[in-house]
């Protein structure tokens, strides 16, 4: 199209009185003039831009974000400073969120596959469609009688969105399912076997004076790791004397670097060292004497003489000797050194003994009488109470829950068995994240019909028949209680900062649809999953207490948001602190495989970045060095350096690591601090789908882990129970890592001059 | 070095090891603030991945695996420690990368800032050769996003082109954006109401950002402990990052390096 003279002054006319128009409502107009060559060139001038308050999902912590949005778009993502939990910090996964967003790979609309089972072929159909025949097919079913053969399969979910799923599924008549790789089905047993808890407790390091941890990666990727990180900066360089650390775990990792003194253990030995701890403790009379009886049954030392320190240390069984765990224990319950604190779990808790281990350490705090005290263990009130349409008695307002690995693998069984009708799978992956023994992919192909809600095509929503794609939390309406809590009650409100992207709808919108369709409207009455929320907001503001204020409903609402969610520091809990007896038996970890054909012991580990595999999507945080070897986007093998160059391994030579369960391939990295009988190896690649960035890459550690070993008490997967051996390829790669892009900066001064300075002491 | 004193902020930060975790936070924190192109695995291969904050990991072990004949490889596994340690561009008011340049593409601005001009870069790359502490990154590739991801660039950041070297500004941007609330709010700009990105993530608290010309200010007073030094202070560089010792109780005298 052509365009005259006199055409083009009228559009240009018309545009400038439109932008005179607009101009009214925006910022003074001298902010856009005001710049001064005398600051080029940053002198760059700002667009407007709103900062809105949302719940980080990129991890269960339960983080508050504040995400900074310009003309529609998300840019940015910080920490929610007036959220209890994170203060305003946040971690690498949580600032990736926002990739997860504008991710190339997203589903973009719904698609049906076309071919088989295995085909990777999908055609995009409308939401209509979709959902006609998701109906159809879901009615057919429940007509036939077999909806009691459905699954529904996510992610854990807490909150009003848990509580929606799991009333879809009761109404259709499924079963739930709630899965993720690493789950605390172990902490959580040790926690109410000695606190009588049964939400995690707050850990309060910024006040305690000398910390004791085992296995508990809780400054990487264990259970809350900002929460954790602020009360360790605090507790180092904080208003009171610098607290000391020491770190006890089989692999030197990024915590136990930071540790004042690193402890080796071998694996599964971590129980019975704090029982020796506590021994030497009741034997010095250092502790609180009631609670050694509380502890011991009334029995006192006898009752541990099992773990007296000589006897735990043995021959170097445990990798800890008897001088060692006599210098734990008094420092422990040295008197200057109170408040002290014990936390455990990670790997510690990944063994056949994992309750046992974690009951032991956790009962050290009974010991010196921290339980509810600054600096100590304090207890997180149950979340606030809500009962109502969705909540009741029986499952009532709180975090997410994971189920227990049986309950998973009893699940997996079934559809191996043609025993499962329908799939419906919302962001979980069973397929990337079981054991390999456990055949996940081939239980799931044998589904008949299979339904996926995830917002990426990972490895099970691959084999999906039909993909209804969810949105993003950015994208959607959520809340949350975040566990651990941060020692009182909170739940933070997740808003859409910005409209959907790609046509995605919200997975509660999409199970509110299908009960209407599939005429459940009097178990789920919502039109919307906005109004389950501003329905819990009402009862919430009914509460008449916590920090949002407003005389009506829409201000209350209003500020909810506006403020990212609800606390009441007052509501504290008043739960008593009387310890009881522990169990002293069972204290035996039970390995997988022979010493002889598996000299070593796997000790996988959550990724700061790509954490268990959830984030492998995301090209931020699969470029975030690892911070003890600084690699990136692959999967490595920390060896011992000198085993490495006994077996005659440089870095980057590609082995094959073989259980008795399945072998993975693993680039070695020559590590001077890794135990000579440990092989760690970093969780969260090997994805076989999930977008550009993760397809294809590397291996993930937990499909060697033999499933058969479990907890005895929980069942939960023993995922550090296993060991391996490492057999060369003969093939090499260059392992991509940070170190060595740039020269490390400490090129060789005299030693007044070094980069790294350390002092001795607090100055 | 001429100490500034033109009535402006000193921008300067303090970064305490004894705190820092090395956990990333503030290294994908400047990634996203500051449109840093994605490292991909090639890219790391090449060792020419960007990143204007990273975190060193030093190993150390005792002092007697430091004097011949030993090696420090031999160092038994269990007395290694690993250090970490935040490096970024030290802004240092006696810049070796300054002078260097042949357009004047980098120089210092009158609020302590070494600022790199983009559009007057050529490429020389006598900057990073200058440069002591390797915080000058060369963009040896045009920086390419897929067409989505291209979403979330942040519109206040220039995304540099092939050929031009890069490097922290600061957060120049977040600064401005202070500067301009407060003026438009009619007030000062409050003590730690700045933060670059790194800053603003850090969730051990181990990075402060301030004015260091005000007396009152948090990096002021954290300059001026016992623990504060420079990186290669004896370069001469003047640098505007002051960093806090690592603590570590189980020090030997041997191994000591106050």
């Amino acid at each position: 199209m052509a365009f005259s003279r006199r055409q083009f002054l009228k559009l240009a006319g018309g545009s400038a009185a439109g932008a005179a128009v607009l101009a009214a409502c925006r910022p003074a107009v001298r902010e856009f003039i005001a710049q001064s060559p005398v600051l080029l060139p940053e002198d760059l001038v700002t667009g407007v831009d709103n900062w809105y308050a949302t719940l980080c999902q990129q991890c269960s912590s339960g983080c508050g974000i504040q995400v900074r949005v310009i003309e529609g778009r998300a840019k940015k993502v910080e920490g929610n400073p007036l959220h209890p939990i994170n203060a305003g910090k946040l971690c690498v996964r949580g600032q990736a969120g926002v990739q997860a967003l504008y991710h190339p790979d997203r589903i973009r609309r719904p698609m049906r596959k076309t071919g088989g089972r295995d085909s990777l072929k999908f055609v995009e159909i409308s939401w209509d469609e979709a959902l006609d025949e998701v109906v159809g097919r879901l009615s057919q079913i429940k007509a036939d009688g077999a909806a009691a053969n459905a699954i529904v399969m996510t992610e854990p979910l807490g909150g009003h969105l848990g509580a929606l799923v799991s009333r879809f599924a009761s109404a259709y008549g499924a079963g739930h399912v709630a899965y993720e790789p690493i789950d605390q089905a172990v902490l959580k047993a040790a926690i109410r076997g000695v606190f009588g808890q049964d939400s995690l407790p707050f850990f309060d390091i910024a006040n305690s004076r000398y910390l004791l941890s085992f296995g508990a990666d809780f400054l990487g990727g264990w259970i809350s790791q900002v929460q954790h990180s602020r009360g360790y900066g605090e507790f180092r360089q904080g208003d009171g004397p610098r607290g000391s650390f020491t770190h006890v775990d089989s692999r030197f990792s990024m915590t136990a670097a930071n540790a004042d003194r690193w402890v080796p253990i071998r694996p599964g030995w971590e129980g019975k060292l704090a029982l020796s701890i506590a021994y030497v403790i009741i034997r010095e009379d250092l502790g609180d004497a009631g609670a050694a009886d509380d502890l011991t049954g009334g029995r006192g030392l006898d009752a541990l003489a099992a773990f007296r320190p000589d006897r735990v240390a043995g021959d170097g069984r445990s990798g800890v000797t008897a001088e060692r765990i006599e210098e734990l224990a008094l420092e422990f319950a040295a008197p200057d050194h109170q408040p002290a604190l014990a936390i455990g779990g990670g790997t510690a808790g990944a063994h056949t003994n994992g309750v046992f281990n974690l009951s032991a350490i956790y009962a050290l705090n009974h010991l010196v009488g921290n339980v509810g005290k600054p600096g100590g263990v304090i207890f997180n009130p149950a979340a606030p109470d809500l009962r109502g349409s969705l909540f009741t008695n029986d499952a009532p307002f709180g975090p997410a829950k994971a189920d227990a690995f049986p309950d998973v693998r009893a699940a997996v069984d079934r559809m191996r068995s043609g025993q499962v009708s329908v799939l419906l799978v919302h962001n979980a992956n069973p397929v990337h994240g079981l054991p390999a023994a456990l055949n996940a992919r081939e239980a799931v192909r044998q589904v008949p019909y299979i339904v996926s809600l995830s917002s990426f095509l990972d490895d099970t929503s691959l084999l999906a028949d039909l993909v209804l794609p969810s949105s993003v939390p950015m994208e959607d309406w959520a809340d949350g209680v975040a566990e651990p809590g941060p020692g009182h009650q909170a739940v933070g409100f997740q808003q859409p900062v910005v409209r959907p992207f790609q046509e995605t709808r919200g997975f509660g919108d999409i199970l509110l649809t299908l009960a209407q369709e599939l005429g459940m409207e009097a178990a789920l009455p919502w039109e919307t999953f906005r109004d389950v929320l501003t329905d819990g907001a009402q009862r919430l503001q009914g509460l008449n207490r916590g920090n949002v204020t407003g005389a009506s409903f829409g201000a209350y609402w209003n500020d909810l948001l506006r403020q990212g969610g609800w606390w009441d520091s007052r509501s504290r809990s008043t739960a008593s602190t009387r310890a009881s007896a522990i169990s002293l038996q069972g204290g035996d970890a039970d390995l997988s495989g022979s010493q002889g054909d598996y000299p070593f012991n796997l000790v996988p580990f959550e990724s700061i970045g790509i954490g268990d595999g959830r984030g492998a999507h995301l090209p931020w945080l699969q470029a975030t060095p690892d911070p003890m070897t600084t690699a990136t986007w692959a999967t490595w093998v920390e060896v011992n350096q000198k085993i490495a160059k006994e077996m005659d391994l440089r870095e980057g030579d590609v082995v094959t690591i073989e259980s008795p369960a399945g072998s993975i391939e693993a680039a070695v990295y020559p590590n001077m601090a890794t135990p000579p009988w440990v092989l760690g190896i970093p969780m969260g690649q090997g994805h076989k789908a999930f977008g550009r960035y993760a397809e294809g890459r590397g291996s993930n550690p937990l499909a060697v882990v033999d499933p058969d070993k479990t907890d005895r008490e929980t069942g939960a997967l023993a995922w550090a129970a296993t060991r391996v051996r490492m057999v060369p390829t003969g093939r090499r790669i260059r392992i991509p890592k940070m170190e060595g892009t740039v020269l490390p900066i400490d090129f060789g001064f005299a030693s007044g001059n070094r980069v790294i300075k350390i002092a001795s002491k607090d100055e | 070095m001429a100490k500034q004193d033109n009535g402006r902020a000193k921008w300067s930060m303090v970064v305490d090891s004894d705190r820092c975790t090395g956990c990333q936070a503030c290294v994908v924190a400047c990634q996203a603030e500051n449109n840093i192109p994605l490292n991909e695995e090639d890219i790391f291969k090449q060792r020419r991945a960007m990143s204007w904050i990273r975190i060193e990991r030093y190993w150390e072990v005792p002092f007697e695996y430091t004097q011949h004949p030993k090696k420090p490889e031999d160092a038994p596994f269990d007395q290694v420690k690993a250090r970490f340690l935040p490096i970024l561009c030290q802004h240092c008011e006696n810049a070796p990368c300054e002078p260097v340049c042949p357009v004047f593409a980098t120089y210092h601005n009158d609020e302590g800032l070494n600022v790199q001009v983009y559009n007057r870069c050529i490429g020389t790359r006598f900057c990073a050769n200058n440069d002591p502490y390797n915080v000058r990154f060369f963009n040896y590739w045009e920086p390419g996003w897929p067409e989505t991801l291209r979403n979330q660039l942040n519109p206040d950041v220039t995304v540099r082109s092939r050929g031009v070297m890069e490097k922290c500004t600061f957060c120049v941007q977040r600064i401005r954006r202070t500067e301009r609330t407060a003026r438009k709010e009619g007030r000062e700009v409050a003590d730690g109401e700045h933060a670059p990105a790194c800053v603003q993530a850090c969730p051990t608290d181990a990075l402060v950002f301030g004015d260091i010309n005000n007396p009152d200010s948090r990096v002021s007073k954290l300059s001026k402990d016992a623990r504060s030094y420079r990186l290669l202070e004896d370069q001469g560089t003047e640098p505007n990052i002051h960093y806090l010792m690592k603590v570590d109780p189980f020090l030997t005298e041997e191994n000591g390096h106050e």
